[in-house]
């Protein structure tokens, strides 16, 4: 290993990039506008309240007051449905997901049960619903909870269960404090991957690499000055994600050298990987082809756009392979849970996967064409 | 000792050979110090695999190969050092200007006292130092392969077809390099398919057809043993004087330029060829009376022209 010569070719590489200025700013401007965009849909997330139309077909003060209740719960803006329309192609008409429909006579079976006090009286309120909706599901449930409220109160018994909420952290979270650690090491990620793959096809197809098997340069000090490249890039982007993340959304983490340490590794597991695929990827062209198909399963699968929480279990099994997972856990733990334990382990772990991928993008990387 | 002392490259028995395609068909020969060597040959021919065999880009599949004494597959650390290569179809850096790049390599070599200046000045490249390499023409390309092959001051100069796809101006340009070169003592092997190249530069030239060497010698002793006759080239006004020349005996070609090129053995038939054709009433806008050329040469050996566009074509 030379660091004159790692120096020399960390120079050519930021000379190179600083003069690329498309690329600089698409470096730069992608992580932040990913940010952006799912910070806005988890910030409406954290205080989420859906639409809700309600066509009161009784019309009385009884039902006017079960449309009150609703709207006091805090979950539903409430849009009135004219009684005398017909629910169904209203409903088609102005693509709604979900109508409540309160049903005449609603206002004597309620007086019935509460004044008379007969058990036998109820209502059937219908959910005239689009079942392709993904949200229609939640606010079936939400309603549901609502009128289990009213049920029990009609009763005229206490609950027997109760729930308290404790949070197991210090400080109070929203999501989007989870949701930045996940982008910081996918986009580490995809920078690295992409960046050694583009750069070293492209130098060997121009013949680049031909020369540079004629002088002093080694394949550890190639790739360590790749490495060393990357790592200066993603710490640029991290911190410009940082900076937009603190002044836009008052995310609240913690920023320790975990941080760093992470993105070390982060950067060392692609980067090997990335020289792995340059042997066996021959044109740039295909070389995009084959880093998407690395990354994109890996980005989706690894938990750092959506919890782990979500997937089958099977998938879940699949996520814990991944190297992704394992940077996106321990920069969660480090900058989410201040857990430096459990992000040692993390790090252990990617740490192992790194050096053996490092090895390996050592061997793979050769110079010597049409063998 | 004495032989590492004579010879800057030794090659003996040099086969390589990719599945059932046969590259390079056990060759042998050796470069003395201080001398400029040729490899001429056609596209194809096995020349940038050889080069490439011996300046360490590629290794062989049998055979040996040593520069200055070291053995090219054991002793690359050694080697790189001392040589400077231009491959075929260099390219640098795009975004990365002539001096930068010159100082980038210089660096690879850990030469604190390479001349950054003094090699932009050889290579005639003062006014584009500061030039990024994507914007430079094919001529300046070239010449800036050419000094970062200089930047370790090497001892033997390896330059794979130097001057291919330049105008007839910047190769003239890069020969004028090249001899500098010659003039500093360095070695230099050279790959062409220019036969002009290879007679004009060459100390040595060896004629590499199908991955064998066929010949091998000075440019001057492989025309004088391959083709001992000279070339009659004229340009005729009409059409009568091939079929005059024809019915003499002799065997006339027509080039590119319709021109018709004889092959006779003394000066004597040059005489008797324009007789003829004065007394015959034909009439020539030009005549020429040189000696062959490696060209000739490389016909003779392999029936086969060097370039397609300098091939003859036999008059109906």
């Amino acid at each position: 290993m030379n660091p004159r010569i790692i120096v020399a070719n960390l120079v050519v590489s930021i000379k190179s990039f600083y003069r690329t200025k498309s690329t600089m700013f698409f470096m730069i401007a992608f992580p932040i506008i990913l940010i952006l965009v799912f910070g806005a849909l988890f910030m409406k997330q954290d205080n989420m309240s859906f639409d809700l139309c309600v066509q009161d077909l009784d019309h009385t003060d009884s039902s006017a007051q079960l449309v009150k209740t609703l709207e006091l719960d805090g979950k539903f803006n409430v849009i009135k449905i004219d009684p005398a329309m017909n629910a169904t192609q209203y409903t088609k008409d102005n693509k709604l997901n979900l109508v409540l429909m309160i049903p005449k006579g609603y206002e004597g079976s309620f007086l019935r049960r509460t004044a008379l006090h007969d058990t036998n009286a109820s209502v059937t309120l219908t959910y005239l619903y689009d079942p392709s909706s993904i949200f229609v599901s939640m606010k079936m449930q939400i309603l549901n909870s609502v009128f289990a409220g009213i049920n029990q109160k009609m009763s005229g018994k206490p609950p027997f269960i109760w729930s308290a909420e404790t949070s197991i952290l210090a400080k109070k979270y929203r999501f989007i404090d989870f949701f930045v650690p996940g982008i910081i090491a996918m986009s580490v990620m995809t920078l690295s991957l992409f960046g050694t793959v583009n750069l070293n096809t492209e130098l060997r197809q121009k013949g680049v690499i031909r020369k540079l098997s004629t002088t002093p340069i080694t394949r550890t000090d190639w790739i360590l000055s790749n490495i060393l490249y990357q790592f200066i890039l993603a710490v640029i982007s991290t911190m410009a994600m940082l900076l937009v993340s603190y002044a836009v959304f008052r995310i609240n983490l913690y920023i320790n050298a975990w941080l760093l340490v992470f993105i070390v590794l982060d950067v060392f597991a692609f980067v090997g990987i990335g020289m792995i695929l340059t042997r066996f990827v021959k044109e740039a062209e295909s070389a995009a082809a084959a880093a998407n198909a690395i990354t994109f399963p890996m980005m989706f699968l690894s938990g750092s756009f959506f919890p782990l929480e979500m997937m089958p279990g099977f998938m879940q099994t699949v996520a814990r392979i991944l190297p992704l997972y394992y940077v996106n856990e321990g920069l969660r733990a480090s900058m989410v849970f201040n857990d430096h334990m459990a992000a040692l382990r993390y790090s252990a772990i990617i740490g192992v996967f790194a050096a053996v991928v490092f090895i390996l993008g050592i061997i793979a990387t050769n110079w010597e064409e049409g063998q | 000792m004495a032989k590492e002392a004579e010879y800057a490259i030794e090659v003996e028995k040099l086969t390589k050979r990719y599945g059932d395609l046969l590259a390079v068909d056990n060759i042998s020969f050796n470069v003395r110090k201080g001398e400029v060597f040729a490899l001429l040959g056609p596209n194809g021919a096995g020349k940038t695999t050889t080069v490439e065999i011996i300046d360490t880009i590629r290794t062989p599949t049998s055979g040996k190969a040593s520069i200055l004494g070291m053995d090219v597959t054991k002793r690359k650390h050694e080697i790189v050092p001392r040589i400077g290569v231009l491959p075929q179809g260099f390219s640098s850096f795009d975004r990365i200007t002539v001096r930068e790049t010159i100082q980038y390599f210089s660096r690879l070599f850990c030469c604190r006292k390479t001349d950054v200046d003094g090699l932009i000045e050889l290579v005639n490249l003062k006014d584009k130092a500061q030039e990024q390499y994507k914007n430079l023409s094919g001529g300046l390309m070239q010449r800036l392969g050419i000094a970062i092959a200089l930047v370790n001051d090497p001892e033997v100069v390896f330059l794979d077809e130097p001057s291919t796809g330049l105008d007839p101006r910047a190769r003239r340009e890069v020969w004028k390099l090249l001899l500098g070169l010659k003039e500093k003592g360095k070695t230099v092997f050279l790959t062409t398919h220019y036969m002009e190249e290879a007679e004009f530069l060459a100390d040595t030239v060896a004629i590499i057809s199908k991955g064998k060497i066929i010949a091998m010698g000075s440019p001057e002793a492989l025309i004088e043993s391959n083709a001992n006759y000279l070339v009659l080239t004229l340009k005729p006004v009409d059409e009568k004087a091939i079929e005059i020349v024809r019915k003499m005996g002799f065997e006339p070609v027509r080039d590119n330029h319709r021109d018709i090129k004889v092959r006779v053995e003394h000066m004597d038939d040059v005489q008797k060829i324009l007789d003829t054709i004065k007394d015959a009433g034909a009439s020539l806008l030009s005549l020429d009376v040189r000696k062959p050329n490696l060209e000739e040469v490389f016909l003779k050996l392999t029936g086969q022209a060097l370039h397609k566009d300098t091939a003859g074509r036999v008059a109906e």
